[in-house]
């Protein structure tokens, strides 16, 4: 009832002329991996003005993720996935829910520590920020397997998957 | 010559010696960093119009934090851009795009690597000479000012987002369109199934194989 309301799909498969998601994910993936820097840096050459860059960044990277997941669903959701790529896009997705959840956690624990002790960051805090940028390596390598591997959304793929030859 | 052929006989199936492309992932660090760099400028410069807004949202902010992200992330795009345009000509040296098709801005895929080529060495130019511009502007000419910023260094920041956006596109054609080391158009286009796992070996290693020199043994008879 609704598909008159929307624009035709392009031979991408999409709305829009080209994916939106991977664009977006720039500002998750940059501000992650550079405010873990800038936090690791600001802790063994005790910068405390390197924390503020941490912090800012950490922000914008969980504001970034929502936007994100909801370009990443509606994409997914267009991705006439086969039987090939539907593993690991189902993988990207679980865990890109549960990385905006741990993310949003993280910034908030930063949100708290900056307020109580704004010179300095406890070394469990550190910790946590290795693991979450281990999280968002691995979910951009699933990133990276369904573009440049599967080439969800290339118009190779959407041509043969509309004519019955990819499932 | 020995030396690149002994490159090309480890390809994968994408083109690439190795399984994902490198380029995309850099400019994702590129693109962040610079966009955010700028855009914290921006709203540093804005600050006294905002306070009102960070207040409300009980988060305490220093217009001079606001600036250390708008230096720190620009010193950090530039160093990283000279791995992404690195990475983009090694990858561009490989490519072994379609001939037969256009891109949707009309050109076909050697100019689109051509100009998305060109365009990232005036981009790398671009950032870091914005980086030194800002650098002058933090320690030297704007020092003790409230703004540590030009209006100029803003607005040339958000004509370099107009120039990334083509870019962007160029480089979304080479892989969505022409399907450039996206191992699945290759695949597809050499009439393999990518749901095959023995597609991919099989491939490699035809890309790998030694090109065979004088008169064909398969197709038409005389020709």
């Amino acid at each position: 009832m609704f598909e008159n309301l929307l624009p035709a799909l392009n031979n991408h498969n999409l709305p829009y002329p080209d994916t939106i998601h991977p664009i977006v994910v720039h500002f998750v993936i940059a501000m992650v991996l550079f405010g873990v820097v800038c936090d690791a840096i600001g802790y063994f050459t005790k910068n405390t003005r390197l924390f503020e860059v941490g912090w800012w960044n950490m922000v914008f990277a969980t504001i970034s993720i929502f936007i994100a997941i909801i370009f990443g669903q509606v994409e997914a959701g267009l991705a006439t996935p086969y039987a090939a790529a539907a593993s690991d896009l189902n993988l990207h997705t679980l865990l890109g829910w549960s990385l905006s959840a741990i993310l949003a956690a993280i910034t908030g624990w930063r949100y708290i520590i900056r307020l109580k002790s704004p010179d300095s960051l406890p070394t469990t805090y550190l910790g946590f920020n290795f693991a979450l940028t281990a999280l968002v390596l691995f979910q951009v390598y699933l990133g990276d397997k369904l573009v440049w591997v599967y080439g969800l959304h290339t118009e190779a793929v959407v041509e043969a998957a509309r004519g019955g030859l990819l499932q | 010559m020995t030396a690149l052929l002994a490159l090309e006989s480890t390809l994968e199936s994408n083109g690439l010696p190795y399984a994902i492309p490198i380029h995309p992932n850099l400019v994702h660090l590129t693109l962040g960093l610079f966009i955010v760099a700028i855009a914290f400028d921006i709203v540093a410069a804005l600050y006294p119009l905002e306070k009102p807004i960070f207040k409300f949202l009980a988060i305490p902010v220093t217009s001079a934090g606001l600036y250390d992200v708008g230096w720190f992330n620009m010193v950090a795009a530039a160093i990283v851009t000279f791995f992404t345009v690195a990475a983009g000509f090694y990858e561009i040296i490989l490519a072994q795009p379609p001939q037969d098709m256009i891109s949707p801005w009309g050109l076909n895929a050697t100019d689109t690597m051509v100009w998305h080529g060109v365009g990232g060495v005036l981009l790398l130019a671009l950032i870091v000479g914005m980086t030194v511009w800002r650098g002058f502007q933090r320690y030297l000419w704007r020092e003790d000012r409230a703004r540590q910023v030009e209006w100029s260094y803003l607005l040339a920041g958000l004509f370099i987002f107009v120039l990334m956006f083509a870019q962007g596109t160029l480089g979304a054609h080479l892989g969505g369109d022409f399907g450039v080391h996206v191992t699945a158009d290759r695949l597809i286009r050499a009439g393999l199934d990518p749901n095959d796992l023995s597609a991919s070996t099989r491939l490699s290693k035809a890309v790998n194989a030694p090109p065979i020199e004088g008169s064909r043994d398969i197709g038409p008879e005389g020709s």
